[in-house]
């Protein structure tokens, strides 16, 4: 009884979250400009060629009706042409989610445990010159803007040495229906630098995070008790340590992952990876409505599940969750 | 010395690495003669009707194929069609191609132009109106025999040909029209079938285009077993993809990375574009947004007086424009194409900028002080447009005009000026022809006759108007071209636009290209490259 009453308050959130998303991302996207001049050559176009568009866009009607077509479609499972490409828009969404799955996946996987490991032995460590150098490291991959960071990651790695790719998705291998590129060695190796620009600052967010739950950790009594009982500090570390900290971690790594999956913007467009955040900032800029739509709507979709999925792995992490609920 | 061994060391392992890495890899699949070009050109369909936009046309190109062409000099050259004729004043006659066949095997007939032709007119909605514009003066289009078409026109249309180096030719299929959906779905649907010199292989949506030899090309076997297009929009990523080597061709390099990318060995080919881009005034309100007195209080519209607009002109830097901003990779401006295309003229040559004359003429127009203004403009859309702006209202403070530069997203921008917010801005125009440009930037703007369709200032000249409709009633030939170029003169002696600089189209190769030969209207195709030969 209980679960279910979570779940209804959890989906009518999701519902009211995807009314707002969709309220402020359609008036804003209305607002910033005519998407028609981006439909017809604006150098070439006659008015009457522009008065066409407007009417067969739908332009012609005052916003809250456009509004109100544009929910009812949704309602019925259409999110509209794109403007731009004349492709359904969700599918247009749905085509470049692989690329960004995968980009992202990638990413947290290196992010995630070496971020964890490197925290973990920097807190164990505090004060020693590992950890002074693991501090100052993370606070430089922080502040580093990622569109420098991915310019030389370009620059070292491909341009100066010639080991990688400098962009694109190399081969792809089809599966699932969909094309991939880690299932190919060209595409793994298309996928290095990439993965490093959204990881590195995600390494060193997870390990400043990490470190500080140690330190924590390692002050509280029930450390000093496994001490003094005579446990290796390595099985304190892995055992006792690690799931105290985990939560704020699991946290921070569903928030981070949910943001690559929609706003890699930049390293989507140095590296010229075709996925869903580059899909986005495309589309706002070309005023692809229904596309930005449904991305948008995509989005928050996402979020919502990512963070059931952290509330989820609360309870597994950590049994206090579980008994009080 | 320990430094340096480590560091070597360091490099070695790395190497050692990526080595062993490589060999368990299938390797680099692009075969050796396959073609790789990186294109700011984002294929958005393959429907070749939908959209009249070089994004589309350009690598559509290798696909369909057109009944005539534009060379290099802008004339026209047979393509589908092998000639043509007026055969009366309202009547016009191709004389196809014979032994043309279509990737599937069909061969060319004079009823496929009419389906073409049909397809555009009658079939698709789509919203830009694709190339309707293209076939609104044609009345009937018949085939009396299988390679030849008759169309007949509404009205006397001297440059209708010229219509038809913009239009695709498909071929009419079994029953009905082919929908663009089908065309989009590729291998799933109707992959697109042309008579071009390279057949469609795959395509993802701003992604990719992939593309193979047409083997049983009338034109001969291309030169590219395979021709791969990925689209990369982010003009410092095309050159990092040209500077490693991953692809052979990248279109429109930004000038400033010209140097280093000779430095790299690339090579690198440019020509002036077939465009123009200008700054436009308003001519019509009596009041305009922006334009105050120094004192800060609005004035009366001084873009109505010619002698305003012509000193603006003459206190106009261009050299700047040309040398500083485009780095070489642009000339300056004095009418909408650059000198040596048909229906420029030889007499109209870019002004260095004179400063103290500007200065006397606006004292003469009543303006000793100057005034304040706007200058409105898109930022990012054109090579060095917002650059320009910022460069013009440094040149026009110093004959008082005080400029507050005011750049914008393009579609942004377009909204604003389309809504009458700005007095004078900078703008961008196009076309196929000289002719076409002066009708929609110049003209009286018509809704009915569509004229004047880029002359969002409202500038109206009847003389001029008169002297470019007699112009149009000429056949192609020196003569059309002479009257053209005078119309030209006599309208810019009006100064109702600014004319800035034509930049130049920009792009690099590699080693496997011998050499790129450029075209002013600016498609990348495989079709302009010659593989280099080992």
């Amino acid at each position: 009884m209980p679960l279910i009453s979570v779940v209804l308050g959890r989906l009518s959130q999701a519902f009211l979250l995807l009314i707002a998303m969709s309220l402020i991302g359609f008036i804003g996207v209305h607002s910033v400009g005519n998407p028609v001049f981006n439909v017809v050559n604006i150098e070439t176009a006659t008015p009457e060629d522009i008065h066409a568009a407007t009417i067969a866009l739908g332009l012609d009607q005052p916003i809250w009706r456009q509004y109100l077509a544009f929910i009812g479609n949704v309602v019925s499972g259409n999110f509209g042409t794109s403007y731009i490409y004349h492709l359904p828009a969700f599918e247009l969404v749905m085509s470049k989610l692989p690329a960004t799955l995968e980009l992202a996946s990638i990413a947290m996987l290196i992010a995630a445990p070496l971020g964890t490991g490197l925290g973990l032995l920097a807190g164990r460590r505090s004060g020693t010159l590992f950890d002074r150098t693991m501090v100052k490291a993370s606070v430089s991959a922080l502040s580093i803007p990622s569109f420098w960071l991915a310019m030389m990651l370009i620059l070292v790695g491909a341009i100066l040495t010639g080991w990688f790719p400098s962009g694109g998705r190399g081969l792809t291998a089809s599966f699932l229906g969909q094309e991939w590129s880690f299932l190919t060695g060209n595409g793994l190796w298309h996928m290095v630098l990439p993965a490093l620009a959204l990881a590195i600052p995600n390494i060193a967010l997870i390990a400043r995070l990490s470190r500080s739950g140690t330190i924590e950790v390692e002050n509280l009594d029930f450390t000093r008790f496994c001490r003094a009982k005579g446990l290796s500090s390595r099985r304190i570390l892995l055992r006792h340590t690690l799931p105290n900290i985990s939560v704020p971690i699991v946290t921070i790594i569903g928030l981070q992952f949910g943001g690559m999956l929609a706003f890699a913007v930049v390293v989507e467009t140095i590296f010229s990876w075709p996925g869903v955040g580059k899909l986005l900032i495309d589309s706002i800029q070309l005023l692809d409505r229904p596309v930005v739509m449904a991305t948008l709507t995509f989005i928050a979709v996402a979020f919502v599940a990512l963070n059931a999925l952290v509330d989820l792995f609360y309870a597994v992490l950590d049994p206090r969750v579980r008994l009080s609920s | 010395m320990q430094i340096q061994s480590r560091f070597c060391s360091h490099r070695l392992a790395a190497l050692l690495i990526s080595l062993t890495f490589w060999s368990g890899l299938p390797g680099p699949v692009h075969a050796q003669e396959e073609l790789r070009i990186a294109t700011s050109y984002k294929l958005m369909t393959l429907d070749p009707h939908y959209a009249n936009l070089n994004e589309n046309t350009s690598l559509l190109s290798h696909i369909y194929e057109r009944l005539v062409y534009q060379d290099d000099r802008l004339d026209l050259q047979p393509g589908l069609a092998v000639s043509w004729r007026a055969v009366s004043d309202r009547q016009w006659q191709f004389k196809l191609r014979e032994n043309v066949r279509f990737h599937d095997g069909s061969p060319l007939t004079a009823d496929d132009v009419v389906y073409t032709i049909e397809r555009i007119r009658d079939f698709l909605k789509s919203p830009s109106g694709g190339f309707r514009s293209y076939v609104t003066g044609i009345e009937s289009v018949s085939a009396p025999d299988p390679l030849t078409v008759v169309i007949d026109t509404n009205g006397n249309i001297p440059n209708l040909p010229l219509s038809f180096s913009s239009i695709f030719v498909m071929n009419r299929p079994a029953q009905g029209f082919q929908t663009t959906e089908e065309l989009n779905a590729g291998r799933a649907g109707h992959p697109p079938v042309g008579t071009g010199p390279y057949t469609f292989e795959s395509w993802s949506s701003g992604e990719v285009l992939k593309l193979a030899r047409n083997d049983d090309y009338w034109g001969g076997r291309p030169g590219w077993p395979q021709v791969t297009f990925r689209v990369i929009e982010s003009p410092a990523a095309r050159v990092a993809a040209l500077s490693t080597g991953e692809v052979d061709l990248a279109d429109a390099i930004p000038a400033r990375d010209v140097a280093s990318l000779k430095q790299r060995g690339a090579r690198i080919a440019s020509v002036g574009a077939a465009r123009i881009n200008f700054l436009q005034f308003d001519v019509e309100r009596d009041r305009l947004p922006g334009v105050t007195d120094k004192s800060g209080e609005p004035i009366a519209n001084p873009f109505k007086d010619a002698l305003v607009r012509r000193a603006l002109a003459m206190a106009t830097d261009r050299g700047i424009l040309v040398d500083k901003i485009l780095s070489g990779y642009g000339t300056a401006a004095a009418q909408v194409f650059p000198v040596g295309l048909p229906g420029t003229s030889e007499t109209l040559q870019p002004e260095a900028p004179k400063y103290d004359e500007a200065k006397a003429l606006l004292a003469k127009a009543g303006f000793p002080d100057g005034f304040n203004l706007l200058l409105a403009g898109p930022a990012g859309r054109y090579p060095g447009d917002g650059e320009s702006l910022q460069a013009i209202a440094q040149s026009w403070a110093r004959i008082g005009v005080k400029v507050q530069p005011a750049a914008a997203p393009f579609s942004v921008f377009n909204t604003k000026r389309a809504a009458g917010d700005y007095a004078v801005w900078y703008g961008g125009a196009s076309g196929e022809a000289v002719d076409i440009i002066l009708h929609a930037l110049l003209a009286s703007p018509d809704p009915e006759s569509g004229n004047g369709a880029l002359n969002f200032g409202h500038y109206r000249n009847q003389a001029f108007d008169a002297m470019l409709a007699r112009a149009e009633s000429i056949q192609e030939g020196p003569e059309r071209n002479r009257a053209l170029a005078e119309a030209t003169e006599f309208v810019m002696a009006d100064q109702p636009i600014i004319p800035l600089y034509h930049f130049h189209h920009i792009v690099g190769y590699g080693p496997r290209v011998a050499s790129y030969a450029m075209h002013p209207r600016g498609w990348t195709t495989a079709m302009q490259t010659l593989a280099a030969t080992e």
